[in-house]
């Protein structure tokens, strides 16, 4: 699939302003929006274990540093251990009494490195009781870790004391940005004043002392040939901060970090666009409001090689994703109106916010909604996205086609429908090419700007226009689905000019 | 032109399909898939007992350009035992000692001297004059280098399911010599 869609030939403007490939954004039906990554809200659903399977509540993933207890990773390569079986025939003491012990060590199958490398003994039962290894800050780092706390703490509660005071006097230090220090200092009053609470913090570590004078380096530093292969790696130290080891002899199996599942929730509504299956071994979705499944997705064809200020042919390939018939037109895309568009749309959006949290506040999605979703409706938007302008040129005029065309729904049992179709769509012939089920190739004309040098990457854009019925409001309201005319910017690199004929 | 002189020890399994050219002994207990390539265009090329050499494979035996006047005996390339050359390799090594791993679609140059119980990674492509020093190990994107603590496990099981396998599907060539 990533050849189709990998190069980043045809690509959408996001509502933000952002243009990416369809297969990178989200479509979220309730505000008939395009979203990509970077205009939605990014939640962790689940951690878990990539290499177990196992789901690790959030709660402890933070106590084990969201690393798994029981499996490891390579020091060497980053890659996962992997237990292997060493029945190694156990001491015997008397000469009959030859008893073959099973005993296992950690094997790498992609560099060969083992737990036998660096001298761990070998383990009597599979899941571990591996040894992990002491950090000789672990004593340091404990004590800044609790005087922290203890700070925060003491700032929280002297937070709380403010508050039961302001009813009092009314303190602007908080949103003048002048501290209570520097006030005091003004006003003639010793500027540090300790709260009583903040005196009972645990006693200061010592602070760390720096020096001037450092370790000579070995007299046969520059002399001594190396082996880079007893050398480690800037990856393989950053892998166990920590130790930071300089030689292989000290590399230890690390623990393997956890995965996340991530939910994406709309910005400008709060809905979910894509919510994973909770099940670590599961791939796939609840809730996946791919523009794949929604938007009809555009292809290039063929392009005619393009030759500075000619006209030449462009075939393009639309597919309807959809179960319901959409009609597609065009219009010009200019670049120079973004401005006035953006400020339409921003105060457009917010009247769509306005209009959305009405629409919540009526009981109708108590029919078919389930609770979950009750709860987040009920709250009203928290950000409203900026659209941008797009930071794209343009150097390719298309010829706006004035007739439009129809795309029937999608039907997977077509695919395998070798008769003769005929759908009774009368098409214009100068626009339609040919058609089959829910795709139709489309003709268009292009003129390469005629100031374009040789080999310049020729970029074109469009509007397209398709209608999206709306099942989710349908549904809601029990009506028939509703309808939009959906407008998409669409950029398509064809790329690069050549020399006449 | 090259003359073809197969010679085969009882107890090899050498598939017919495979492309062998030049003069090439096969050791007892190897085996050859169909699709295998073993080319011994500068010398004879001798291939010891129990090696595994899978489908792809291509095996030359040809002389770097500046070497080619120097010597003035033919080279032989001795290939030891227990060596396992995985799918699409492509091999061309003026000597090969035991138990070595040439892991998939991995390329190894004819200025390479093997010695014994190396792994070259998947992928990894070794071209630079060496003779890589036994255990050692190639893995990964960037051919990164190690040293291995022991050599690596035989295919023993693979070998026997082979041995019994490949038989029922495929034509083998007759063992024509004797031990
Ligand atoms: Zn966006
Ligand atoms: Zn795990
Ligand atoms: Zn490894
Ligand atoms: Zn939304």
């Amino acid at each position: 699939m990533s050849y189709i869609i990998g190069p980043n030939v045809v690509r959408y403007s996001c509502t933000c302003g952002l243009l990416k490939p369809i297969s990178f954004l989200y479509f979220c039906r309730y505000c008939t929006q395009l979203r990509c990554s970077f205009c939605v809200c990014h939640e962790v659903d689940s951690n878990f274990c990539g290499k177990c399977s196992e789901n690790i509540p959030s709660s402890e993933a933070r106590v084990k540093k969201n690393r798994c207890g029981n499996c490891y990773m390579c020091p060497s390569c980053e890659q996962e251990l992997s237990p292997r079986i060493a029945s190694t025939k156990a001491p015997a003491e008397g000469e009959e009494k030859v008893s073959t012990k099973k005993m296992y060590y950690l094997f790498c199958q992609f560099c060969r490195w083992s737990s036998r490398d660096v001298g761990i003994p070998d383990q009597s039962s599979v899941t571990g009781g591996w040894p992990d290894r002491e950090n000789i800050h672990a004593n340091r780092l404990q004590e800044l870790l609790d005087l922290y706390k203890a700070i925060v703490l003491a700032q929280k509660q002297q937070q709380e004391k403010d508050k039961k005071q302001r009813g009092k006097y009314i303190s602007y230090t908080d949103r003048t940005g002048v501290t209570a220090a520097a006030l005091r200092k003004r006003i003639g009053l010793p500027a540090d004043l300790t709260h009583p609470l903040l005196k009972s913090r645990p006693k200061e570590p010592e602070p760390m002392i720096a020096q001037t004078e450092v370790e000579k380096l070995p007299d046969d530093i520059f002399t001594k040939p190396i082996n880079l292969m007893d050398i480690t790696t800037i990856e393989q130290r950053l892998l166990q901060p920590e130790s930071q080891p300089t030689t292989v002899d000290k590399l230890f199996p690390v623990h393997k970090q956890l995965s996340i599942k991530r939910t994406l929730r709309c910005k400008t509504c709060e809905h979910n666009v894509s919510k994973p299956e909770y099940n670590p071994s599961s791939v796939k979705f609840k809730i996946q409001l791919f523009a794949y499944y929604h938007i009809p997705e555009i292809r290039i064809v063929t392009v005619e090689p393009l030759r500075a200020g000619r006209p030449c042919e462009l075939i393009l390939k639309f597919t309807n994703p959809t179960q319901h018939q959409t009609t597609i037109s065009f219009f010009e895309l200019n670049l120079d109106e973004q401005e006035d568009i953006v400020e339409n749309k921003l105060t457009e959006v917010v009247e769509n916010v306005e209009q959305l949290s009405l629409q919540e506040k009526q009981p109708m999605s108590l029919t078919s909604q389930p609770s979950s979703s009750l709860t987040l409706s009920s709250r009203s938007p928290s950000i409203i996205i900026k659209p941008r302008k797009i930071m794209e040129y343009m150097n390719c005029n298309i010829e706006i086609p004035e007739s439009t065309f129809v795309l029937p729904p999608r039907d997977d049992a077509a695919e395998y429908d070798d008769s003769g179709e005929t759908h009774n769509i009368h098409d214009d012939p100068k626009l339609v090419k040919w058609r089959k089920s829910n795709k139709a190739f489309i003709k268009l004309n292009i003129t390469p700007d005629e100031s374009l040098p040789l080999n310049a990457e020729v970029v074109c854009g469009f509007i397209m226009q398709h209608v999206y019925t709306n099942t989710i409001t349908g549904q809601l309201e029990k009506k028939e689905p509703q309808k939009y005319d959906h407008k998409v910017k669409v950029f398509l690199t064809l790329g690069q000019t050549v020399g006449s004929e | 032109m090259m003359r073809n002189s197969i010679k085969i020890l009882p107890g090899a399994l050498v598939c017919e399909e495979c492309k062998l050219r030049g003069d090439i002994t096969i050791g007892s207990g190897t085996i050859i898939h169909p699709g295998a390539t073993i080319i011994a265009e500068a010398g004879p090329i001798i291939i010891g007992d129990n090696c595994l050499i899978e489908e792809q494979v291509k095996i030359m035996h040809k002389l770097p350009f500046d070497h080619k006047e120097k010597e003035k005996t033919t080279p032989v390339l001795i290939i030891g035992s227990y060596n396992v050359f995985e799918v699409d390799c492509t091999v061309e090594s003026p000597k090969i000692g035991n138990n070595n791993v040439f892991e998939s679609k991995c390329f190894v140059g004819n200025k390479v001297t093997v010695s014994n119980g190396c792994t070259i990674g998947a992928g990894c492509k070794i071209t630079e004059e060496q003779i890589l020093k036994e255990n050692i190990v190639f893995y990964g994107a960037k051919c990164m280098m190690r040293e291995g603590l022991d050599r690596p496990v035989l295919q023993t099981l693979q070998m026997e399911t082979l041995t019994k396998m490949l038989p029922n599907y495929h034509h083998i060539k007759k063992p024509n010599m004797k031990l």
